[in-house]
């Protein structure tokens, strides 16, 4: 027995490796079998380098001003596309195609920045409430409903009012409004989790709730709950947009894909262009961010790795 | 269903339903290709109760399905036939695998989708199969009487018709008769042969049910049976039904809509009340109270009951039970064994019970086989197989299994092969304490050690046993 | 002792449904000895694993007392003062012994001193660590080792449950179904426990798996004297490890004993048919086929839980008019149907009855002679005819107890302490 276990012992460590890496190229095999996934992936990896050169390295584009709109008021009224102008312009004169490229950057940062202190939060709450459960679990659900039925708009403007109409009033604003999202989702996660025997396991072995929480259930939980921030940036950029579509922006002259939507608004029946194509980019993201959720889905869900 | 007494004699018994010959099967996955399936070779015979035993994982669920051709699109039939009263019908897909350069799912989907449709007409009716969860085969959103009553309805709606109208045709004349038939012989061919010159055969069953019945004084049996004729019908329900009757199938005319319905209705009512007949028959108290029930409402018990129920209700030439009773505690077991029992007294059908417990085999089966890693490594009479196992993994297994009567325990050391890259002799070697150098390089073949009792390993080639 | 319950019930809320209860383990008295093997057998639904819960404090007792490492003659001084409902000499037992008392630190050296291993080793290993960590929780989280000892005691594991050390850093997902149970196993005996609960640790596993974990738990209780609490509905596996068995059914104790003498001479009604209902290779006993289902929990028999089972129930094991009426209305609807008209039966109260349109010297006769085949009808005690319609009153029904017969078995049943007055 002791003879056959040694020798299985030499072979057995030069599996590990290969081992770790099936698992790694089963999950990549799952994403790219996903046609629609890998489309919205590559979408989305056009949206995040224009947003990763424009924040660190905006001096390879050839922008005199990466952070403002650019207007010509020599030629204010909105143009069709042509050589020079391949998206056309906008009112005042702005280039559609530098404005487009220069607003996915702030759109891009921002639906980050609520997204992930959102499901920071989110998550937290979720899982005290789940795994304590009781009244903890009912005041934190029901504080949650009530931030959860508050309209977004109304807390904005708000926010908006009292710290004033500031870039971070309005991510802070939107983190507010978004938490409850995920504290939901994420104490459904937990509530499954909570379930598995290995944490009645983990109690028997002595170990305190609070590392319960950290130690298993939290990273148990954390792949479902990033599924769902990703199929959840699209919907906060349109959010985002919406807002500065209705004059929810700090300064004018900010590139910013809503408030590019608002200015050919204006011109909507005689250069549709200058209204289509900036909200063309919001939906693309919004729908290439949904196509990718769905490819992690199938990535973590077991059924999805065995079949072929 | 015949609940006569089979006296045929024993040389037809030992004709094959299902014979399986050196089939493969092969599950494409992400994962690899799992060959599940290496050459099997078995027959299920009429009338016997073949045992299948193995460990989780060798096949057998898969071998059970795919006699019955319900394999998934992944499933590649790569060698081999099983064939069911003469016919391979899965020759199309091993046709597609042997002709595909590369295996693919889709393709072999269409080809299982037309595989599908040619063995609708003997699933359910030549060959029904019971799951281990019951609750993979119920609906839960149906009552149990309606999901026994459909069977019924898609496979045989002439005898749900013939039922009704025999009710019908009778007259009080009749039912006299019949009692007096009953009372004087008990059930047998008179009853029939009177029944099949009135022109009102549906009434057997129905009469039987009734007479076999033991919670009932005679002279209520008598009443109940005299109530069973001269029931009205409307012309228009005569001709349709007269119809079904004929032809034992549904007729064209049950697809147009409103009509459709009221066939659909009629034949329907007719099957609740076959049900809870047949439920009762299965020893299932308040029968006639259950079949309204939902799943939901049952116990795992009387589910497992219902779905055997829903295989034996059209008299199926084979059952296969896939660890029917795996799921049940033991006293519950015991009530399902039993019954398994007394349905194969009362039947002339063939079973395949498959298990992973020996001792569950023990009780019921007339042959066990023993697989192996997608392979029949032992097959032979029961008896043969307990007091003489042949092949090192059966004499293994025995000495693994603990019983009440205490003996030492010996594990198998080692596990089952990667079957995705199984080795290339014999499927056990790494586990086989006798292993020579030929176990290596080639894969036994099921040899004759004995009457009616086979092997598969090296140790008993040349006649050797 | 190294653990006793006393009087122990464990009564589950019912989600949605106020006030109803699931009674799944209910005034329960067992004890387990230093480095004894005790069987648990019971069939799913009776309440085994929520008592092995219980006797290591992952879930809070409705009732009862569980006392660990208690000397036998204080037991036997509690179980004295229990029956004299002397409440100071109890409250002075309880205070020394007993785990509800447990906080903080004296916890966590009861945790050190116990251990439990599941029936599902999927789910039992939590997938996001690696084996070590698994292996080596308790260690810490006990305060049992600490720094580089932990490490060496993982290996010292590894080599207890015969895998091999590289596992260590393997992933549970990368192991069999056996390989994992042997983990599962290393993690129930890593702080050296005193007392292991195995709550079916191989009903998922293949026989030739099984036989070989079992093998390792024999090797384990002999070399480090551990007592262990053996969980599962199967039998034989019983009656290969166990030195003595307990027999469960809904919630109840039904028979203490020795393997042999429970295995062999079942003395209780239910262990009988239970031993009698084991698939055997070679069928030696003859089989005893219950009739029904287990009960539910949640509005449980009364009198003796498996009175409406027992091929042997007496007139006062726990009958009552919902279950005599029942029959008594088949038999006049259906056997003796042309001896009534127009009969009606009535539930007055639990124990009597109204038959309405009957004569009591008829129903006499016939339930004279269906009594032993229905035996709900044992336990109508008196017949009265009150002019057209007959009263039928029951007799008043027992719960039975746990009581030591001479031989020294202990059994939970009516016909045997009818025989003890
Ligand atoms: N649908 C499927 N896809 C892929 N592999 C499968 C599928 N069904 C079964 N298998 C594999 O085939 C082998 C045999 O399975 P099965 O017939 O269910 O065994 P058993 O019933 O004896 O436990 C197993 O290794 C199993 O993992
Ligand atoms: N956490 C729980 N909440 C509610 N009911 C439970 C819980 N755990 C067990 N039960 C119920 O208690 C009864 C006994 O369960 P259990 O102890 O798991 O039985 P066994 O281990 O013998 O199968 C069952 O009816 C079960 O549904
Ligand atoms: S063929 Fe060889 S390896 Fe296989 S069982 Fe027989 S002796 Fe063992
Ligand atoms: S007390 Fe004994 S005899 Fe009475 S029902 Fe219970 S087990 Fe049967
Ligand atoms: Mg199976
Ligand atoms: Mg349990």
């Amino acid at each position: 027995m002791k003879e056959k276990m040694s020798k299985k012992d030499m072979t057995d460590k030069n599996e590990i490796k290969p081992d770790r890496w099936r698992e790694l190229r089963l999950s990549l095999q799952v994403f790219f079998s996903n046609k629609a996934a890998v489309a919205g992936l590559v979408i989305f990896l056009f949206y995040f380098f224009d947003a990763l050169i424009l924040q660190f390295f905006p001096q390879i584009l050839p922008f005199k001003h990466p952070y403002s709109l650019t207007p010509n008021y020599a030629d204010p009224i909105p143009l069709p596309p042509s050589w020079k102008h391949p998206f056309g312009t906008t009112y005042p004169g702005v280039d559609l195609l530098r404005a487009v490229i220069k607003s996915i950057r702030l759109d891009f940062w921002l639906s980050l920045e609520i997204v992930i202190p959102g499901a920071i939060i989110g998550l937290i709450i979720g899982i005290i409430a789940t795994y304590f459960g009781g009244w903890i679990d009912e005041v934190l659900m029901r504080i949650t409903d009530i931030v959860f039925s508050i309209p977004y708009l109304v807390l904005a403007i708000a926010i908006g009012y009292v710290l004033g109409r500031t870039l971070n009033s309005m991510m802070i604003a939107l983190i507010l409004v978004w938490w409850p999202l995920y504290a939901r989702y994420a104490r459904s996660v937990t509530l499954e989790t909570k379930e598995l025997t290995f944490i009645e396991a983990a109690r028997a072995s002595g170990t305190s709730n609070f590392k319960i929480m950290f130690k298993h259930i939290l990273p148990n939980s954390l792949p479902p709950v990033f599924v769902q921030i990703s199929l959840d940036l699209g919907t906060i950029m349109l959010t985002i947009s919406a807002l500065a579509f209705i004059g929810f922006l700090p300064a004018a002259n900010l590139p910013e894909l809503g408030y590019l939507t608002s200015l050919g608004y204006n011109y909507i029946q005689t250069a549709p262009w200058a209204m289509i194509i900036p909200g063309l980019f919001i939906v693309l993201f919004a729908l290439a961010v949904n196509l990718m959720g769905d490819g992690f889905r199938d990535v973590i869900d077991p059924r999805r790795r065995s079949e072929l | 269903m015949s609940y006569k007494m089979e006296t045929s004699n024993l040389s037809s018994n030992l004709a094959p339903i299902v014979k399986v010959e050196n089939f493969h099967l092969h599950y494409y996955t992400r994962r690899g290709v799992y060959k599940a399936l290496n050459g099997v070779n078995l027959e299920i015979r009429k009338g016997e109760v073949l045992g299948v035993a193995g460990e989780s994982g060798c096949g057998k669920s898969t071998l059970g399905r795919s006699i019955m051709g319900l394999i998934p699109r992944n499933a590649a039939v790569v060698n081999g036939r099983i064939l069911v009263d003469g016919k391979d019908y899965l020759k199309p897909l091993n046709d597609y695998y042997k002709k595909a350069k590369k295996f693919k799912p889709t393709k072999n989907a269409d080809i299982l989708k037309k595989v599908n449709e040619e063995m609708s007409s003997i699933r359910g009716q030549k060959i029904s199969m019971v799951f281990q969860e019951p609750m993979t085969t119920l609906n839960p959103l149906l009552q149990v009487g309606y999901q026994i009553a459909e069977v019924l309805y898609y496979h045989n709606p002439g005898l749900l018709a013939s039922r009704r109208l025999s009710r019908h045709r009778a007259t009080k004349e009749d039912m006299k008769n019949i009692i007096k038939i009953l009372k004087e012989n008990g059930i047998n061919e008179k009853l029939t042969d009177y029944l099949k010159s009135r022109n009102i055969l549906g009434l057997e069953d129905q009469v039987i049910s009734i007479w076999r019945r033991k919670d009932l004084h005679d002279l209520k049996k008598e009443q109940i049976i005299e109530k069973l004729c001269c029931e009205p019908i409307n012309s228009f329900t005569k001709k349709y039904l007269e119809v079904i009757e004929k032809e034992n199938k549904l007729p064209n005319f049950s697809r147009v809509p409103i009509i459709g319905r009221l066939v659909k209705r009629e034949l329907f009512k007719e099957g609740y009340k076959k049900a809870s007949e047949f439920l009762g028959l299965l020893g299932i108290p308040n029968a006639d109270k259950m079949v309204y029930m939902y799943p939901h409402e049952l116990s795992g018990g009387q589910r497992q009951r219902i779905v055997i129920a829903i295989a034996m209700i059209n008299n199926p030439e084979l059952v296969i039970l896939d660890e029917p009773t795996s799921a049940l505690d033991v006293t519950i077991q015991a009530q399902i064994l039993e019954l398994i029992k007394e349905l194969k007294e009362s039947t002339n059908s063939s079973y395949m019970f498959i298990s992973h417990d020996l001792s569950v085999l023990a009780e019921v089966s007339d042959r066990i086989a023993i697989m192996y890693a997608g392979q029949v490594v032992e097959v032979g009479k029961k008896e043969n197989i307990f007091d003489q196992p042949k092949h090192p993994y059966t004499q293994m297994l025995m000495e693994a299994i603990p019983t009440i009567e205490v003996h030492e325990l010996k594990g198998i050391k080692g596990e089952v092969p990667d079957m995705r890259n199984p080795p290339k002799g014999c499927m056990f070697r790494d586990r086989c304490p006798y292993a020579m150098p030929i176990c290596a390089e080639k894969r036994p073949d099921l040899i004759k050690v004995g009457e009616d009792h086979y092997v598969a390993c090296f140790l008993y080639e040349g006649g050797k046993s | 002792m190294i653990i006793a319950a006393r009087q122990l019930s464990k009564f589950f809320d019912v989600k949605g449904v106020k006030n109803a209860k699931i009674r799944a383990v209910e005034n329960v008295n067992i004890e387990i000895k230093e480095g004894e093997i005790v069987g648990l057998v019971g069939e799913s639904g009776s309440g085994k694993s929520t008592l092995g819960r219980l006797l290591i404090r992952l879930i809070e007792p409705t009732s009862g007392e569980i006392l660990y490492n208690i000397p036998d003659d204080e037991l036997d001084e509690f179980d004295i003062a229990l029956k004299n409902n002397d409440q100071n000499a109890v409250k002075k037992i309880v205070d020394k012994y007993s785990i509800m008392r447990l906080h903080g630190k004296e916890l966590k050296t009861f945790r050190r001193n116990v251990g439990i291993v599941f029936q599902d080793p999927y789910s039992s290993l939590d997938p996001r660590l690696k084996i070590e960590d698994i292996i080596a929780e308790p260690i810490v989280e006990t305060g049992f080792l600490k720094g580089p000892k932990v490490k060496a005691r993982v290996l010292e594991l590894l080599d207890e449950v015969q895998l091999p050390r590289e596992f260590s850093y393997r992933f549970p997902h990368e192991l069999s179904g056996g390989q994992r149970q042997r983990v599962a196993l290393a993690r129930g005996i890593a702080t050296n426990p005193k007392l292991v609960i195995l709550d079916e640790p191989t009903s998922a596993l293949d026989v030739s798996i099984q036989a070989e974990i079992l093998e390792l738990l024999k090797e384990l209780r002999k070399k480090y004297n551990m007592a262990m609490l053996l969980i599962t509905h199967n039998i034989s596996v019983v009656s290969y490890m166990a030195d003595r068995v307990f027999v469960m059914y809904a919630g109840k104790i039904m028979e203490k004993g020795n393997k042999n003498d429970i295995i062999k001479n079942p003395e209780h009604p239910y262990t009988q048919a239970l031993i009698s209902a084991v698939p055997q290779i070679k069928r030696v006993r003859q089989r005893i086929i219950l009739k029904g289902d287990p009960p539910n929990l949640i509005n449980p028999p009364k009198g003796c839980r498996f009175h409406p089972r027992c091929p042997v129930a007496l007139p006062i094991c726990g009958w009552t008019a919902d279950e005599v009426k029942p029959t008594l209305e088949y038999l006049i609807s259906s056997k003796y149907f042309t001896e009534f008209s127009n009969t009606k039966v009535e539930v007055k109260d639990e124990l009597e009855l109204t038959v309405y349109n009957a004569k009591a010297d008829k129903l006499r006769e016939i339930i004279n002679i269906e009594k032993e085949n229905l035996r709900p009808l044992m336990s109508i005690k008196d017949i009265i005819d009150e002019n057209g319609n007959v009263t039928l009153k029951l007799y008043k029904y027992e719960t039975p107890e746990l009581i030591k017969l001479e031989n020294g078995r202990e059994v939970e049943c009516l016909l045997f302490s009818k025989f003890k007055e």
